[in-house]
């Protein structure tokens, strides 16, 4: 850049704008990037999911983006539901009926789902986890954690 | 007043700062803002508690809990009222989503959500005993949730007028029995063993059994055969009918079947599909393959897909196995909650098991 | 660096030294407080319908976390209902300081005649003028959390206990000692209020220094002395500073200032940095990794354990859990620490960098706090309408909001929000470690950086992978 013309008193200053804006350029690029979300053709699944005493089993659930997917959820202890975070879906299952919830995955990413019907104390806490493709936003997040971690060693060093 | 008090303490404040002697007009100001504050605080809190109080003693209706039945169950479990007295009861959950029915009569379930009071009231129209029971599945035992009304009073000559204007107010009309069950009027044992030694390469088709044309005789097509026989032995005297010769032994099979599936109609079996579905399917498997998600808890629940079982027990044999319960298993008693047209309506559904609709 | 005084600005002045606004606002946060205990005992034992669970785990804390600390500091103190009664009984008044029948000004005296009769105030003992208390508070209360956080009758006994510790401490010890020492989330607000942009410090040390009466502690007609035992005077940072106000009240010369500075300023302040502090730092990133897995994470297994509080699994859980933020965290901290300085510096040495550099860890214990708090806070906000109109589960519909079904808000939002406060923890983090390693010749940010750096990735993967 413009570091060899500039004076000496101002060459401290130049640099440090320098980096900040490759870093900004980084963290721009990090944050932007066309990633791919996965190349696989799109299948039907179906996925079973039990539901009891607060957890889901199994609590992680991997689909690939476009996927079709059906979730069958039987609760064994008492009424469960399942809340789909990013989705927006909502499905309620007795024991006993198996209940089913069928969608497309066109959203990629992960998503949370929660129990969305009170079944005692730890209700708010039971939790599980739907992959759809890769998770970018993780990637990303390291990424950008990675330029954060910069920003402390990079001035330290001039 | 106030607003004189609430403003002029500022000002008040930096002339005062260098001063070290209190004007004796000052003191009694910041004596009067001290009563108020005081004064504030005492009717804010104990005016709260007293306001939470009296809401509190406001509501008259009886209150039920539901917990899981291992806790408790419905508290109380035996409730009084009086024919033609409305009963206002507050439902809350303390844990679950529980349900809440009476037994027997048309009046509608409704859910009991954990924290969150439903009111009903029930006006009786005869006295008796009414048994209010758990809806939604709360656990293995869930079906052990139940609670029973002592209705006094005499019965009342006209039925009132529904009340049309609040949704949670529904007469209440028992259908009592009039007669015992079929299985106490045939001196039927339930618990004895009726495990047939059957072999049925497909399920008998009732379709199929409508079109052979075999002209047997109309009393195999009764409804008392329906009622008190097994179809196994149905099967065995029409094969020995010289109509049935020609026949192979599935072709008998699937007038069997016919002849069941004449004494339903598709109302009647969805209803019991419905009722199977909410009662039984969560220890006998939604497919009736003794494999619901209970089923496990208990011995293992009896498989209605089990050819062998099911084919030598007759339908007053399930009947009382459903109205009694028991038989040494966790199989619980409904004579007190179905009413008889709905134990038919899942009989002729759990025939289907075996004599599948097409 | 440059500060901007907010006290300037007469309305604000007024606002704030003004006891009226402060009154109300604490006399209506008691009332909470009272309702939140009474519901707790009363209420339906149903958490998400309890208002004590609701108001205090989801909607106070959300206040906290995502606002008033990282805002505010100790704003939260500034209006805390706890302390009240306690100080109503020292003071013998509920409003502002009053003359007694002798003709004396009770807090003249810096308040030393207990309520109870013929004993005076002590003064909390030396070796308990730290926060080691306050950790030690914390990290018990936080082996109990997952029964805390979803029982109401739980919750009301704490803070009932949180009460009747405040009054019993204000009968027997002078000023709020129960807030600076024993209180064990004044403990980590104080850590925290370090990040605020907002501080309350004296104009000009020259005024104070020739105050020889230094009303700001001893109190006169206009307010009490310091209730947390502080002389403004001295205040470097934010953490033992209580925001009640009383200085800018009791101050003769108008010399006590609310400012807005840059955030972060009390991070890299050298002095008064100390060892209960920096393990308070720990405590709390530690925590709000282990919330994140056990509450949040997809292992029921390990909720049920830390639910089934006294079971032998429990007490594995309850011991994994010290170990990790009394041990393992702050073990992996001073050995990378240790090793970022060379072979040659004595342990006397490298104690005292470990205890700097753990004030790196404040933006990210912050950051993962909040971080934390999104998920649940979000998720369980919608619990506040039906709360609102039935607080004890009775029927009541107050607002005709008693059955709004739950809905999570912003769940598609949420973790990116999460990611960018974790990454900006970092940063943040990462130059606060790197001034601190400015401080000495030759130190070096780096072993606190990468600490930080596995930290925030660890806690992304809980959140959000």
């Amino acid at each position: 850049m413009n570091v060899e013309t500039a004076v000496l008193p101002q060459k401290r200053f130049t640099i440090k704008h320098g980096s900040w804006l490759v870093l900004s350029l980084l963290a721009l690029a990090v944050v932007f990037a066309p990633l791919p979300t996965g190349t696989a053709v799109p299948t039907t699944h179906t996925l079973h999911l039990e539901a009891s005493s607060f957890a889901f089993s199994p609590a992680i659930l991997e689909v690939n983006p476009g996927d079709l997917v059906t979730i069958e959820l039987t609760s064994t202890d008492v009424v469960h539901g399942l809340y789909l975070d990013g989705y927006d879906l909502v499905v309620t299952a007795d024991p006993g009926e198996t209940a089913i919830l069928t969608f497309t995955a066109d959203k990629s990413g992960t998503f949370r789902f929660r129990c969305s019907v009170t079944c005692g104390a730890l209700h708010p806490f039971m939790i599980g986890k739907l992959k759809v493709g890769p998770n970018l936003l993780l990637w990303r997040g390291i990424a950008l954690s990675v330029l954060a971690a910069l920003i402390g060693l990079w001035r330290f060093r001039q | 007043m106030a607003a004189h008090w609430l403003g002029s303490k500022t000002t008040v404040n930096v002339e005062m700062a260098a001063q070290t002697a209190v004007s004796s007009s000052d003191d009694a100001l910041a004596k009067d803002r001290e009563w108020l504050a005081r004064a504030l605080l005492i009717h804010l809190i104990f005016g709260l508690l007293l306001a939470i109080f009296i809401a509190n003693r406001l509501d008259r209706s009886v209150e039920v809990r539901a917990v899981m039945p291992e806790k408790g169950g419905f508290l109380p479990d035996t409730l009084t009222a009086e024919v033609g007295v409305p009963l206002e009861l507050s439902l809350i959950s303390d844990d679950v989503m529980h349900g809440f029915a009476v037994g027997q009569t048309d009046w509608p379930a409704v859910d009991v959500l954990p924290g969150q009071m439903t009111e009903v009231t029930l006006t009786f129209d005869e006295p008796g005993t009414y048994t209010y029971y758990c809806t939604r599945w709360c656990g293995a035992n869930h079906w052990r949730m139940r609670g029973t009304i002592e209705v006094t009073g005499d019965e009342k000559g006209e039925t009132p007028a529904l009340r049309a204007d609040a949704a949670s107010v529904v007469e209440v009309a028992i259908a009592q029995p009039s007669s015992p069950p079929l299985y106490v009027e045939l001196e039927l044992d339930i618990d004895a063993p009726h495990t047939v030694d059957v072999h049925l390469d497909n399920p008998p088709s009732a379709a199929r059994g409508e079109t052979l044309d075999a002209n047997i005789s109309s009393s195999y097509l009764s409804r008392d055969v329906y009622l008190t026989q097994p179809p196994f032995e149905v099967w065995q005297a029409l094969r020995l009918e010289p109509e049935t010769a020609a026949l192979s032994n599935s072709d008998v099979w699937d007038l069997v079947a016919a002849s069941w599936h004449s004494q339903t109609t598709d109302e009647k079996l969805q209803l019991g599909q419905t009722l199977y579905n909410q009662n039984c399917a969560a220890c006998h498997g939604n497919s009736g393959a003794g494999d619901g998600v209970f089923g496990q808890e208990f011995d293992q629940a009896t498989a209605f897909t089990d050819a062998q079982i099911m084919l030598g027990a007759s339908t007053a044999v399930l009947d009382g196995k459903i109205r009694r319960g028991g038989m040494g298993t966790g199989m619980p008693y409904w004579g007190t909650i179905f009413t008889d047209h709905e134990i038919e309506a899942i009989i002729d559904y759990l025939w289907t098991f075996q004599f599948p609709r097409e | 660096m440059s500060r901007y005084d907010l006290t300037r600005i007469p309305a604000v002045k007024t606002l704030v030294v003004n006891r009226w606004p402060q009154f109300i606002l604490r006399a209506i946060a008691l009332a909470g407080f009272v309702v939140a205990i009474l519901a707790g005992l009363f209420g339906t034992p149903v958490g998400s319908r309890n208002l004590s669970i609701v108001f205090v785990w989801i909607a106070w804390w959300a206040l906290l976390i995502l606002a008033a600390v990282p805002l505010f500091g100790r704003g939260w103190c500034t209006v805390c209902p706890i302390p009240m009664a306690g100080e109503w009984l020292q003071n013998g008044a509920v409003l502002g300081p009053r003359k007694k029948e002798t003709g004396d000004w009770r807090l003249v005296t810096g308040n030393l005649q207990s309520p109870i009769p013929s004993l005076r105030l002590r003064q909390w003992p030396k070796r308990f003028r730290n926060i080691w208390l306050q950790n030690g508070g914390f990290a018990l209360l936080a082996l109990f959390s997952a029964v805390v956080l979803t029982q109401p009758k739980v919750t009301a006994v704490i803070l009932a206990i949180f009460l009747f510790l405040a009054v019993g401490t204000a009968l027997i010890y002078e000023r709020r000692a129960f807030c600076r020492y024993l209180c064990p989330v004044g403990g980590f607000i104080g850590l925290y209020s370090q990040v605020a942009p907002l501080e309350v410090r004296v104009r000009d040390m020259a005024i104070c220094a020739s105050h020889t009466e230094k009303t700001c502690y001893t109190g006169n007609a206009d307010g009490y002395g310091c209730p947390w035992g502080v002389f403004p005077g001295g205040l470097v940072k934010n953490t033992t500073c209580g925001a009640c106000m009383e200085c800018l009240r009791t101050c003769p010369h108008d010399n006590i200032a609310i400012q807005i500075r840059p955030v972060g300023a009390d991070l890299t302040v050298a002095r008064g940095r100390k060892l209960d502090e920096a393990f308070k730092a720990f405590i709390m990133l530690g925590s709000a990794v282990v919330y994140s897995a056990v509450m949040l994470g997809p292992w029921g297994w390990l909720k049920t354990t830390a639910y089934n509080v006294g079971s032998l699994a429990w007490l594995g859980y309850a011991l994994a859990f010290l170990l990790f933020i009394l041990g393992l965290l702050p073990g992996i901290f001073y050995l990378v620490t240790w090793a970022g300085m060379g072979q040659r510096v004595n342990l006397r040495v490298v104690r005292q960098r470990f205890t700097a550099n753990a004030y790196a860890l404040v933006p990210l214990g912050l950051a993962a706090w909040i971080a934390f708090s999104l998920s649940f806070v979000f998720a369980n906000i919608s619990y506040l309408w039906p709360v609102l109109s039935d607080p004890f589960g009775w029927g009541w519909d107050l607002l005709g909001t008693a059955v709004t079904p739950w809905t999570p808000y912003l769940s598609r939002i949420v973790p990116i929000l999460q990611t960018l406060v974790l990454v900006g923890g970092l940063a943040w983090a990462a130059v606060t470690a790197r001034k601190i390693a400015e401080e000495k010749r030759g130190g070096t940010a780096l072993p606190a950086i990468a600490y930080c750096f596995f930290i925030t990735v660890g806690m992304l993967w809980l959140l959000i992978g």
